[in-house]
């Protein structure tokens, strides 16, 4: 069973609507809220619109309709309010989106010394502590062209982590790597999540999701076709669309 | 036998290389035989007194020379006002403001469309006493503005050609517009137009020449002179392409250096 404990709502989201320029509709009044230190789970075929709706979460994407409110911000058109969401919020990518024309050490350092406002000698510390911790230390002068995937999405975690986000997306993290490089991501993932951190996750990893989320949403067309906690979700499911798409993934 | 020496031949790019040869020498006959079906009395003897002279052992540099002193001011001084307009103006027509796109647009078609002679003329006859500033100075603003044009573009292809997901970490970071720029977007963007601006400074080291139209004296402008007085027609403008070409080269190499120095893998 599972006995963590939840804070408040950090993240709300009430019913949301986004199309694209060409007519697609990705979201269609979609609402949730997530509390502190749940990781919550979005699965769905693609074109779904998961990853649509992490990157409205942050601003990357802007809706149409509806609101969105993280720790008590609401994410508007007041500048002010973006730029607080994007430093709280991380986000990984699917192709990690490292720098390649700045070391692993620098893509770590420079948006805390730029944005967190910390010193040189601060920010390569924390950096340091960041790379031990996704075990990675010894990489910290290469270039990201000089690692593997998985190394690579390591580093791209710890760059997000490194600006103290209370809230961490991660979108289709594993889906670019190896297939032997996939394990020592998810461990990193899972790791954050025995912290406490709270996080939004897209994926495809079916056994992640089992083991390490507290909530499932299961998407379809750009609304929620069925949502529970994991163990629910997996052994249960009450929507013939979910035991479909269950049935093909697992 | 026969098919290993083929085999040595093609090893070596031999076959490549005769044929190269064969045309470079046989253009150069082709050159001289022409020049001397002509008649022309070539006198390439008289040609080092006007690149410099030595008067008591002392070196003075001839009026080719002091040409060459004021083109290759004219060109630094350009050179850097074209890449500061170019950026500046590539920025322009991607920054969501209506007004800043609607400017760059006009003096960009303005001055891709109009002949530089134009330009030239039109800086030192119109805008000139307007602002009260010298020929120098206009004939550098006239440079500078024409090639900054076309910098712009070379600029703004290589904005736009930076992953869309490096503007997307960036901004999920935290990092401003300007911090966006300044550290993650020019950098990538600068080491992969370097070639495409180099050319950009070459055009406009060999477009200098042409603001001798307003009485700068340049390079061009003296040899015009020389050889109007001298008749040396063939050898002063041999002698001036040969500098002109001298300078590109250099500056390719110079700019083929730091290219591979700072080369990212991406």
């Amino acid at each position: 069973m599972n006995t963590k404990e939840f804070g408040d709502y950090i993240i709300r989201v009430d019913n949301i609507g986004k199309t694209f320029d060409n007519g697609v509709v990705a979201l269609k009044d979609f609402s949730t809220n997530i509390r502190r230190s749940e990781v919550v789970v979005l699965i769905g075929p693609s074109g779904s619109g998961k990853s649509t709706f992490l990157r409205c979460l942050n601003g990357l994407e802007e809706i149409d309709s509806g609101s969105i409110t993280v720790d008590g911000i609401p994410l508007d058109d007041n500048k002010k309010n973006r730029l607080e969401i994007r430093k709280e919020v991380g986000m990984v990518f699917q192709h990690f989106n490292l720098f390649p024309h700045l070391t692993v050490l620098k893509n770590i350092s420079l948006a805390q010394m730029l944005v967190r406002k910390k010193s040189r000698v601060e920010a390569e510390d924390e950096t340091m502590q960041l790379l031990k911790k996704v075990n990675i230390a010894e990489k910290a002068n290469v270039f990201p062209s000089q690692l593997s995937g998985g190394q690579q999405q390591r580093v791209a975690i710890a760059r997000a982590l490194a600006m103290k986000p209370k809230v961490m997306m991660f979108d289709e993290a594993t889906s670019a790597l190896d297939p032997e490089m996939i394990g020592e991501v998810l461990e990193v993932m899972k790791d954050l999540a025995v912290e406490g951190m709270t996080m939004v996750v897209v994926t495809h990893e079916m056994g992640f999701a089992r083991e390490v989320s507290d909530w499932v949403i299961f998407m379809e067309d750009g609304m929620k076709v069925e949502e529970g906690t994991a163990e629910h979700f997996f052994s249960d499911p009450k929507m013939d669309r979910t035991k479909l798409f269950l049935s093909q993934i697992l | 036998m026969g098919s290993s020496i083929l085999q040595f031949c093609k090893r070596h790019h031999l076959l490549d290389f005769s044929a190269y040869l064969v045309l470079m020498v046989g253009g150069i006959i082709l050159l001289l035989k022409g020049a001397e079906d002509q008649g022309y009395y070539w006198q390439w003897f008289r040609i080092p007194k006007f690149l410099y002279q030595f008067e008591d052992g002392r070196f003075i540099a001839g009026p080719i020379l002091n040409g060459l002193k004021i083109t290759l001011n004219i060109t630094w001084i350009s050179l850097i006002l074209t890449y500061i307009i170019g950026l500046v103006t590539a920025l322009m027509r991607l920054s969501n403001s209506l007004m800043a796109r609607g400017i760059a647009r006009a003096y960009l078609e303005l001055t891709r469309n109009t002949p530089l002679l134009v330009q030239i003329f039109f800086m030192y006859f119109v805008v000139a006493p307007i602002l009260d500033i010298d020929r120098f100075t206009a004939g550098v603003l006239a440079l500078s503005l024409f090639e900054g044009s076309y910098a712009s573009e070379i600029y703004r292809a290589g904005i736009v050609a930076v992953n869309k997901g490096q503007w997307e970490a960036s901004y999920t970071l935290g990092l401003s517009s300007y911090q966006n720029y300044r550290y993650i977007i020019l950098p990538q963007a600068i080491r992969r137009i370097l070639p495409p601006l180099t050319s950009q400074a070459i055009s406009l080291i060999k477009d200098s020449s042409l603001v001798s139209v307003i009485a700068i004296y340049e390079m061009t402008m003296n040899a015009n002179e020389i050889a109007s007085e001298t008749f040396l027609v063939f050898e002063i403008f041999f002698t001036i392409a040969a500098i002109y070409l001298a300078l590109a080269l250099t500056l390719s190499r110079v700019v083929a250096y730091f290219e591979k120095r700072y080369r990212v893998v991406t």
